[in-house]
């Protein structure tokens, strides 16, 4: 006979926040058509609510210029045929996606960024964390959240700071923060977020066997993580954006206040308005070593 | 202590003891499928996954490396599972390695789950012919009802007021256990009886689930189409009305005795008739320790070891009357006082004091189960206490060994009870000594060795 209390929820019962890359750019450009994505990663989403009848998914749409809610398993029922054909997951993801992608590609009219073809990052992970903390709140029996990046489009130096802040509030918040980046080269703040979240980042090798990466590496729920081997980082990419002109760079001014990131020598900082000494004589004297390798 | 007789096994482990013809059998239903997956350990479920779209059987030591050193014990418990569930199907490979692959059948119906989604065998009726369908929140009180009324009646206490038509062999499977009879005595509950009131709704419910199926082969109906019918209930929306024609013969005849359990609420309009899954229904795949459907809690216990429960149920009264003593009774209120006689009296039938404790704890009223400890400490260590009190003497079965032939073998045998932990006295003056029944056999070895 239990003595202890019994406990209410298990181990493994977990609320996955899908951010989901939508951005046109990349995707008409990738090798991997976006429908056959999707299809994996309905697939995926189906076996995490397989897995355990408590467990919850939430899908934000990452898009070029906005971001949105695309699909909440708590608010409706898994059950049932909508038009006959598909399930409830599909057809209401379906169709939020759509309406969502024909949103952003107005705002991109409205508003062209110029230039840049990296897609909200910073928005959506705010999004995935504001929801993670309404969860938080609604009482002391909750499923175990982590966020998934499935993200394609490269990254936007000008998110840098919003993105940094947005993962140093998931590592207090103990949210680990996956990524799987299925673009070309690595993706920096992704390897970032997922080396200080402890999260796992991963860049799938064949692009044909996607679901079969996501079940065995991203389907894993944080307790089962402590008995398994997940794929580990290689070298993650530490770099930062500098304050002033948002550039990735190697190396640059740090103000000793604030630690705030110049590229150029400024007179006063910006972001908490220190005054800095006389020019230095040389770049390579004064400034700091940025990069640096873990382990 | 008394040995816990009532063990609240899932049903899984029920579904795990039949044989592998059956299994197989059951396999085709895809939402048994899926319940048994999600009642897998955590780790199962991962390998399950991973090997889901995988056709080649993986040998095992391939198996191992997905798991850290840390996790082999796990690994260990999840394979064993899967195998013993038939999940996974065990076979060596030319090289005598041993390999797993998923059974066919659950793979093949996972798989199409997936992508296509849970598909229910019946769809909820549309609304325009069941008039009138009940809230949530009055569906969950008569299923409580329902199910206070079928334990009422249960420990025969006389005052149910609606008699349920749960034909009494079927009452008298359910009370075997339960209930002790003596010739022309009235039955008395057994301490395995006692045990079972103090359990939560869910466990209770699994309890009797258990039974209803394991008699089910005396009724003329075959366990595995039952275990697949209550476990297809489990999917159903709670709430929705499903039609009963669609039901077979079978089923329509179990589901009336669902309905006296408050599994299911049936309804009739003008021409059709219906069933309403209850909470009840649709908790019983889960497994015990995700049991959501905690109730509110009514106990108040006060330092002076007076309770107060806000309770009107009859039920409430009864369990309370197991270790207190009632005092009075008003319309929404149950005041009882737990007293030395009261306690020894449950001790008498076979409550231990943790189980009162627990019972008090888990029900506490929410006004006093914020506070930590809910029930005041020096009333659960007097319930403690007073339990000592009753076991001041304790019985281990023993072994009296004496006449040694020699102080030399004398000694080595006390060396070698304690040794194995099973020393219990010694008098090394008459060479007498006398060890642990449970390592009688090992020292007869070691004595017939000595010689």
């Amino acid at each position: 006979m239990a003595s202890a209390p019994s406990k209410l929820y298990a181990d493994d019962v977990s609320l996955l926040v899908v951010l989901l890359d939508t951005n046109p750019f990349f995707w008409s450009t990738s090798s991997l058509p976006f429908s056959k994505f999707l299809s994996h990663v309905l697939a995926f989403l189906n076996s995490i609510l397989v897995l355990n009848q408590l467990n919850e998914v939430v899908v934000i749409g990452t898009g070029y210029a906005s971001c949105k809610y695309l699909y909440n398993s708590s608010s409706y029922s898994n059950h049932g045929l909508e038009d006959g054909r598909m399930p409830a997951l599909c057809t209401r993801l379906l169709k939020n996606l759509e309406e969502f992608v024909i949103g952003d590609e107005q705002s991109i009219k409205e508003d062209p960024r110029g230039g840049t073809m990296s897609s909200l990052l910073s928005g959506s992970l705010s999004m995935a964390l504001c929801h993670i903390q309404k969860v938080f709140r609604s009482g002391s029996l909750h499923p175990q959240p982590r966020i998934l990046c499935l993200q394609g489009s490269p990254d936007g130096p000008e998110q840098y700071v919003a993105i940094m802040n947005a993962i140093f509030s998931a590592q207090r918040s103990m949210v680990p923060i996956d990524s799987c980046y299925i673009g070309s080269h690595n993706s920096a703040f992704l390897q970032q977020a997922s080396y200080i979240t402890g999260g796992v980042y991963l860049k799938p090798q064949q692009m044909d066997g996607l679901f079969q990466y996501l079940s065995t590496v991203f389907a894993t729920d944080l307790h089962s993580r402590t008995f398994l081997q997940l794929p580990k980082s290689v070298g993650v990419d530490f770099r930062a954006s500098c304050f002033c002109h948002k550039k990735t760079i190697d190396m640059g001014y740090v103000c000793s206040v604030c630690l705030s990131i110049f590229c150029k020598h400024h007179k006063k900082c910006s972001t908490c308005g220190s005054v800095f000494g006389e020019t230095p004589v040389e770049l390579d004297s004064v400034s700091k070593q940025k990069r640096k390798t873990p382990e | 202590m008394p040995q816990v007789k009532i063990i609240a096994k899932n049903f899984m482990d029920m579904v795990a003891s039949l044989p592998a013809m059956k299994l197989d059998q059951l396999y085709e239903n895809a939402f048994i499928c899926e319940a048994i997956l999600r009642s897998l350990p955590p780790l199962a479920k991962k390998f399950v996954l991973q090997m889901l779209y995988i056709d080649a059987p993986v040998s095992a030591t391939s198996m191992e490396e997905w798991v850290l050193p840390d996790g082999v014990s796990k690994y260990k418990v999840a394979v064993d599972r899967l195998i013993q569930l038939r999940v996974f199907i065990e076979t060596a490979d030319r090289k005598r390695e041993t390999t797993y692959r998923l059974n066919p059948m659950f793979q093949a119906n996972l798989q199409k789950l997936l992508i296509h989604g849970e598909v229910l065998a019946r769809e909820p009726m549309p609304s325009n012919i069941t008039v009138r369908l009940p809230s949530l929140e009055e569906l969950e009180a008569y299923a409580l009802d329902q199910w206070e009324c079928f334990l009422l009646q249960l420990i025969n206490s006389g005052q149910a007021e609606k008699p349920s038509n749960i034909s009494s062999s079927v009452m008298k499977v359910f009370q075997k256990g339960l209930l002790s009879q003596r010739d022309k005595e009235a039955p008395r509950l057994t301490e395995s009886g006692f045990q079972f009131l103090l359990m939560e709704t869910n466990a209770q419910l699994w309890y009797i689930i258990r039974e209803y199926i394991s008699n089910s082969e005396e009724r003329g109906v075959d366990p595995a189409d039952l275990i697949s019918f209550l476990l297809e209930l489990s999917f159903h929306v709670t709430g929705e009305a499903y039609d009963i024609d669609t039901l077979t013969e079978e089923q329509r005849y179990a589901i009336k005795d669902l309905a006296d359990l408050g599994l299911v609420k049936l309804q009739q309009g003008r021409k059709d008739s219906w069933f309403i899954p209850t909470k009840l229904a649709t908790n019983l795949s889960m497994s015990l320790a995700d049991s959501s459907s905690r109730k509110q809690g009514f106990v108040v216990v006060e330092t002076n070891f007076r309770m107060y429960a806000y309770s009107s149920s009859k039920l409430h009264c009864e369990i309370l009357r197991l270790f207190s003593r009632i005092e009075y009774q008003l319309p929404n209120l149950i005041v009882a006082a737990i007293t030395k006689e009261s306690l020894y009296n449950a001790f008498k039938n076979g409550i231990t004091a943790d189980q009162i404790v627990t019972f008090l704890q888990q029900n506490a009223h929410p006004r006093v189960a914020e506070r930590i400890p809910s029930v005041p400490e020096n009333v659960t260590d007097q319930i403690r206490l007073w339990e000592s009190d009753l076991n001041r003497v304790d019985i281990t079965p023993a072994h009296f060994y004496d006449e040694f032939p020699s102080r030399e073998v004398f000694e080595a045998a006390c060396d070698y009870a304690r040794e194995w932990n099973g020393l219990l006295w010694e008098d090394s003056k008459n060479m007498r000594l006398v060890v642990k029944a449970d390592i009688h056999t090992h020292m007869r070895e070691h004595l017939r060795r000595q010689k």
